[in-house]
């Protein structure tokens, strides 16, 4: 018996600087939060500043996991977007959705699509425009 | 005259008698001849017996002897039959043939494991590499994560860490390092994270009934328990329907260590396969790939392997879910516990308040109130959504305006932020302070409310 020494698999041994704490790779991965799901639940269309709003509605046990448990505890006190939630939960955006999904789903939160953005203005209108006034008599 | 006739008569008697002993002596050699004949004949026939026989049980020997005794080096209860003729065959000759069969079997055996070590060290290298390879492509995705929102993402994820188990059980079979230093890791975090590694991961129900929440894993064992948990949840879920449910506890058990018990609700094992996984799992001296059937079942030998290298212990019995129940022991000098600072993941149970640690949980769903019990040691908002006293949030009001919300509610939500911002106005330094005691006051309240909420369910 001859296990192989700690150094022969090159780069599995650095520790990952990008991983949160720098405590070496992830043991946990992003995707149990999907729960094995391809798509998120529902038809709504989430994006990283959709704001998020918790209603009276505890998340009972029985159907939710503790990453739901913990979104909607975190919503109690206010909202907040998408990507602020999933930086609290030390989760992607992209698995955060999953979570937001099922809660908007099941009643216990509420989303509401980010305020867009107001249309940017045809800059050679305004040039036009100026032009106009200074040329005023 | 008389002379010559007396001559000639006792001529012809001493002919005669001479004659007569010589016809006796003759038939003496007549029938001493004919004796040994006969023996010979019986001999020669005995000779030729002997010989068909033994030319018989040279041929059964090659033909089914030898290829028995090199089945039996595998398969230990295949019988290996003696010689055809037991009564009648020679004792030397069976001798000289059961040195055969067992020099026959020491070379196959020295010869199998010879190409069993050669295939070993072949795979090594191989995974190795590969391991090494599919790490990198984690980290990518990782990155890739958290630049993309594409749930795609997540899924190649998992992809490729059900690829890397593979890989980490095969190089755990030919005797590699698991192929990943950690650092402590705790205990739930390791079985959520071996959850994570098996294709059935979202049957797969944890219950937390730790007493100490930061108990973890020492680094040294921390990847190989979590390849070990991870085959044994492999081995729940594929052995059991899609439809069930895999309840998995971890405890501590009274000899301060921890205890992870798997219950699957599957076709469960006979006393035969119970055995074979036993003996597995005991961790033999020499596990040969060759050893492990076709297609290969690996599980219990790569936990087995572990606990014989780190010293865990694993034992499968029939479960009271019907199928398996396998429970694995972490002795107490593998495990530790960490410090306030370390924050587990947000994926991870929340304990079990009823804790129970005599008996593992019959009934998963049994893991009774959880909210609070692990604060999240994220950045908390100080101010609850109450109309009384918000101060300006820096979010947007209008974003945080639910959609279901009375006219009167929203009318006095404005009416309390104007109140805000105008004593804010008037007492420039006071506002905040009087701001963020009444926040803190009601947070009190929500957290009360939020107790009644756990007792009540």
């Amino acid at each position: 018996m001859t296990p192989g020494r700690p150094g022969t698999s090159g780069a599995a041994t650095t520790p990952e600087p990008g991983t949160p704490g720098g405590r070496g790779r992830r043991l946990v991965p992003a995707y149990l939060a999907t729960g094995g799901r391809e798509r998120p639940r529902g038809t709504a269309d989430f994006d990283r500043l959709t704001v998020l709003v918790s209603t009276d509605q505890q998340p009972p046990e029985m159907d939710f996991g503790p990453e739901h448990r913990r979104l909607w505890t975190l919503l109690r006190p206010g909202a907040l977007t998408v990507v602020e939630c999933a930086a609290h939960l030390g989760l992607p955006v992209s698995a955060t959705v999953f979570l937001a999904a099922d809660l908007v789903g099941g009643g216990h939160l509420l989303a509401r699509s980010p305020v867009p953005k107001a249309e940017a203005i045809d800059r050679t209108l305004i040039e036009r425009l100026l032009v106009g006034l200074r040329a005023l008599p | 005259m008389l002379f010559a006739f007396i001559g000639v008569l006792l001529a012809a008697v001493v002919g005669g008698i001479w004659s007569g002993l010589r016809h006796v002596r003759d038939a003496q050699l007549v029938r001493m001849a004919r004796t040994t004949v006969q023996t010979a004949e019986v001999r020669a026939k005995n000779a030729d017996e002997q010989l068909r026989i033994a030319i018989e049980e040279l041929r059964f020997l090659a033909a089914d002897r030898i290829p028995a005794a090199v089945l039996a080096l595998t398969h230990e209860h295949a019988p290996v039959p003696g010689l055809l003729h037991p009564q009648e065959a020679n004792a030397t000759l069976a001798k000289a043939m059961r040195d055969v069969l067992s020099a026959t079997s020491a070379a196959a055996a020295g010869e199998r494991d010879r190409v069993d070590a050669a295939a070993r060290a072949a795979m090594r290298g191989a995974t190795a590499k590969v391991q090494s390879l599919l790490y990198q492509t984690q980290s990518v995705l990782q990155d890739l994560q958290h630049e993309l929102d594409d749930p795609r993402l997540l899924e190649l994820d998992f992809r490729n860490e059900l690829a890397l188990r593979r890989i980490q059980a095969t190089a755990v079979l030919c005797e590699a390092w698991p192929g990943l230093a950690r650092s402590d890791s705790p205990l739930a975090e390791v079985v959520i994270g071996a959850q994570s590694r098996v294709a059935g991961y979202a049957r797969i129900k944890m219950s937390n009934h730790l007493r100490e929440q930061r108990l973890a894993v020492v680094a040294r064992a921390a990847e190989p328990l979590a390849i070990a948990v991870a085959e044994l949840l492999a081995n729940a879920t594929s052995y059991s329907h899609p439809d069930t449910a895999v309840p998995v506890t971890i405890q501590q058990s009274g000899g301060r260590g921890a205890l992870i018990v798997v219950d699957d609700g599957g076709i469960g094992m006979d006393e035969e396969t119970l055995a074979r996984a036993r003996r597995l799992l005991a961790g033999p001296e020499v596990l040969l790939l060759t050893e492990l059937g076709n297609p290969p079942q690996a599980g219990f030998a790569v936990v087995g392997r572990l606990v014989r290298q780190y010293g865990f212990s694993c034992h499968v019995e029939s479960s009271p879910y019907g199928g398996v129940r396998a429970m694995l022991r972490v002795p107490a000098e593998l495990l530790t516990v960490l410090d306030e600072e370390h924050t587990l993941s947000v994926l991870v149970p929340a304990p079990a308040e009823t804790a129970a640690p005599a008996r593992p949980a019959e009934d998963p769903a049994d893991d009774g109130p959880v909210v609070e019990a692990t604060p999240l040691p994220s950045r908390r908002r100080r101010s609850p959504r109450t109309a009384a006293a918000r101060p300006v949030a820096p979010v947007p009001p209008a974003a945080e305006a639910p959609v279901a919300r009375t006219p009167e509610q929203a009318g006095a939500l404005w009416g309390a932020l104007q109140d805000g911002t105008r004593s804010g106005r008037s007492a420039a330094g006071s506002g905040t302070a009087v701001g963020t005691t009444s926040g803190r006051t009601a947070a009190g309240g929500s957290a009360a409310g939020d107790e009644q909420g756990d007792d009540r369910s």
